[in-house]
């Protein structure tokens, strides 16, 4: 921010180019507990009957409750062994000596860049082969190898950054290098493991077009297909409804981002993809 | 410490596994896929060879073995040892069939009555009418439908009947009947004679410049320097705000996206009283659909430059806008001459990542248009979707999409070995200080 020219003019501008985007996400809540008229925009009745889904299985669907715990289970279990692989890897690759180092290193850097979802036919195809198609653990263990290089990158990244010293000084006193890791290295990258744990899981319970592909069955369906799967269905036409669902679907999204969204801000910044 | 090395290795180790599985195997794949004619209808583990209606028209058309085809279809009769065991046991008398044995063992027959004639004339000749037609039935062979393993047993099989083939028909016959997948470069030619391989392409194209060009360096310019010129509260509002849609999923953002432009949705409630007609505006004609779809997209895209943009232009120095202020420098003036060279590098990063990441993504179209109307929306990614795996017409054809797939993956490694160059490579692989 800067200087002597006025700001209103700004704020306003910005305002107007920012209004229909607030307006869509203030009626995605207005619209969850209330009926408009037809032809209207304004609400005239207050109601809770677009949650039913909560008590009620929707026909032809699997129970929302289900679909939740799968994709609770999708999202942590992807987390988890994110977290756990890419730390050991991005430690070694940071700190440790290793044949043909670098050349990991620019293979990491390349994965990092290289456009997942063009696999996606070829990932299919082996996890029909492999007999994991429509099981949570193929489209968990897709996932996971999907995030890796990300993952990797960023512990590699934080690992670069603890000063030598502390190593050292544990070598020094008759620590082995695991020891060294563990002990010592470790808790100084938490706030990395926090943050990479963050947005695994964001990007696990988002997650879309990978489910949708891997494992579509209605035992194993995630939250994002159940809702794409109801608004696809034309004989159930109900906005409000499909934004109830939606409504619940993004909720820990919410609590995360309000928790957590400066932290997410320096990552989202820090060369993910979009 | 001579145990780092191993160490090193065994840290890196579950990363390789993983990645290696469903990583670097799937890009291999995909070339390898590309190559076939992989499809529901050959299936993706191994096929079989039959001779069955389908690949006898195969044969016909192709090696124009029209007699041979219908020959081979239709059943034969063969006196061999298993039709004389189904007999004993079907209750002939033994003379019958030893007399059958010795005369007429490995005799052919095109026909049913052939044999039942046959067998009427014999001098040991079975008792009524209906005895002879279940022994002649049980003389009855046929490929037709049955799966062999290998064309040599198809081969033995019909030669078993008494059909004898030159070593031309065996080839053609082998080929025909095969009902797995093969490789072939054919998906690669359909590719190019496609007409709608070039629209696609076209409109794969124009969806990513002009996202790109408007939205993820255009408008995301504009939010970071219209929220620099503003107090830290309105800034930090504005950024959040941007980041929601970026934060949302897919298929909730595209929902609200879609009750903004259905037949009754927000925009043509507001516009009726205007004189509009309540329509889709979402898939009401391409221009619409090119616009919803620009603006669902770039309202994403945007968020990612405007983050690394506004981080850019904190890390100018504040004195320097100072100084031009004193000098008498517009707003107008500071951004064209501060601003904007400082953000040079930012700008290039930004473009060369999402052109990549808008080139193959199709998540939002898929969701918003499926690349309607009339697949005037269907870009390249979303196209390579449609016919490998979107399974509403029920043929999928997983060669011909992973053909498609593999020039996107070319790119993308391309253009990743590229990015990887113009990053400062050398500093980021300095390596490790304790050991020497």
């Amino acid at each position: 921010m800067s200087g002597n020219y006025r700001k209103w003019p700004m704020v306003l501008f910005l305002g107007i180019l920012t209004a229909p985007l607030i307006l869509m996400y203030v009626y995605l809540f207005v619209d969850t507990v209330t009926n408009t008229p037809p032809g209207a925009v304004i609400p005239d009745e207050f109601t809770l009957e677009h949650w039913r889904f909560l008590k009620e299985t929707l026909p032809g669907r699997p129970s929302i409750w289900l679909a939740t715990w799968n994709t609770f289970l999708f999202a942590t279990v992807t987390t988890l062994i994110v977290l756990a692989v890419s730390s050991a890897a991005g430690y070694s690759l940071s700190r440790l000596q290793l044949p043909a180092r670098s050349f990991f290193l620019g293979g990491i850097l390349v994965l990092h860049a290289f456009p997942t979802v063009t696999l996606l036919i070829a990932i299919f195809l082996i996890l029909q082969m492999l007999g994991l198609y429509n099981t949570l653990i193929g489209v968990i263990l897709v996932k996971i190898s999907l995030e890796l290089p990300f993952g990797i990158w960023i512990m590699k990244g934080f690992y670069d950054t603890v000063p030598w010293e502390i190593e050292m000084a544990g070598i020094q006193d008759g620590a082995s290098r695991f020891q060294v890791w563990t002990m010592l290295v470790l808790p100084q990258v938490k706030p990395a493991i926090l943050a990479l744990g963050i947005i695994s899981f964001l990007a696990g319970w988002s997650e879309f077009i990978l489910p949708l592909v891997l494992a579509p069955g209605n035992d194993v369906q995630v939250l994002s297909v159940y809702l794409a799967a109801l608004i696809a269905d034309d004989n159930n036409f109900d906005m409000n409804l499909f934004k109830s669902v939606g409504l619940f679907y993004v909720l820990p999204v919410i609590v995360l981002f309000v928790f957590f969204q400066n932290k997410l801000m320096n990552i989202y910044s820090g060369g993910s993809k979009g | 410490m001579g145990n780092s090395r191993h160490l090193g290795l065994m840290l890196l180790a579950p990363a390789g596994i993983f990645v290696i599985l469903f990583f670097l195997a799937p890009v291999v794949l995909t070339a390898v896929f590309g190559f076939t004619n992989m499809s529901t209808a050959t299936g993706i583990s191994g096929g079989a060879y039959v001779v069955s209606d389908s690949t006898m028209l195969a044969l016909k058309e192709r090696y124009g073995e029209q007699e041979l085809a219908e020959r081979l279809l239709r059943k034969s009769y063969v006196i061999d040892e298993a039709g004389l065991q189904a007999a004993l046991e079907g209750g002939a008398a033994r003379p019958t069939v030893e007399e059958l044995r010795e005369k007429y063992l490995g005799a052919s027959f095109g026909s049913r009555r052939e044999v039942e004639r046959l067998l009427k004339k014999l001098y040991n000749r079975p008792a009524g009418i209906r005895q002879i037609k279940k022994i002649a039935a049980g003389f009855e062979r046929s490929v037709v439908n049955v799966r062999y393993d290998t064309p040599e047993a198809l081969l033995a099989a019909i030669e078993g009947y008494g059909i004898t083939l030159t070593e031309a028909q065996k080839e053609a016959l082998a080929e025909v009947s095969y009902t797995g997948w093969v490789f072939t470069a054919q998906n690669f030619k359909t590719m190019v004679e496609l007409p709608d391989t070039w629209r696609t392409m076209a409109n794969t194209l124009f969806y990513v410049f002009t996202t790109l060009i408007l939205f993820n360096t255009g408008f995301a310019l504009v939010l970071a320097i219209a929220t620099h010129y503003m107090p830290d509260r309105p800034a930090g509002f504005f950024r959040s705000v941007w980041l929601l849609p970026r934060i949302t999923p897919p298929v909730l953002y595209v929902l609200m996206w879609k009750w903004l432009a259905w037949d009754n949705g927000f925009l043509a409630t507001i516009l009726e009283p205007m004189g509009f007609a309540p329509r889709n505006w979402l898939l009401d004609t391409p221009a619409n659909a090119w616009t919803f779809i620009i603006l669902i997209n770039g309202f994403v895209g945007a968020s990612m430059g405007m983050l690394i943009f506004s981080s850019a232009i904190k890390a100018i120095p504040q004195p320097l806008f100072y100084a031009s202020e004193v000098d008498g420098a517009s707003r107008w003036q500071q951004i064209r001459h501060i601003i904007l060279p400082q953000l040079r590098w930012p700008i290039l990063f930004i473009t060369s990542y999402q052109t990549l990441s808008l080139l193959t993504s199709f998540e939002y179209i898929l969701l918003a248009t499926n690349g309607g109307p009339g697949g005037a929306t269907e870009v390249w990614a979303l196209a390579t979707y449609m016919k490998a795996l979107n399974n509403y017409g029920g043929a999928l054809q997983y060669g011909y999409g992973a053909a498609m797939s593999l020039v996107l993956v070319v790119i993308g490694v391309a253009l990743s070995l590229v990015y990887l160059r113009m990053f400062n490579f050398k500093a980021l692989t300095e390596s490790p200080k304790i050991e020497q």
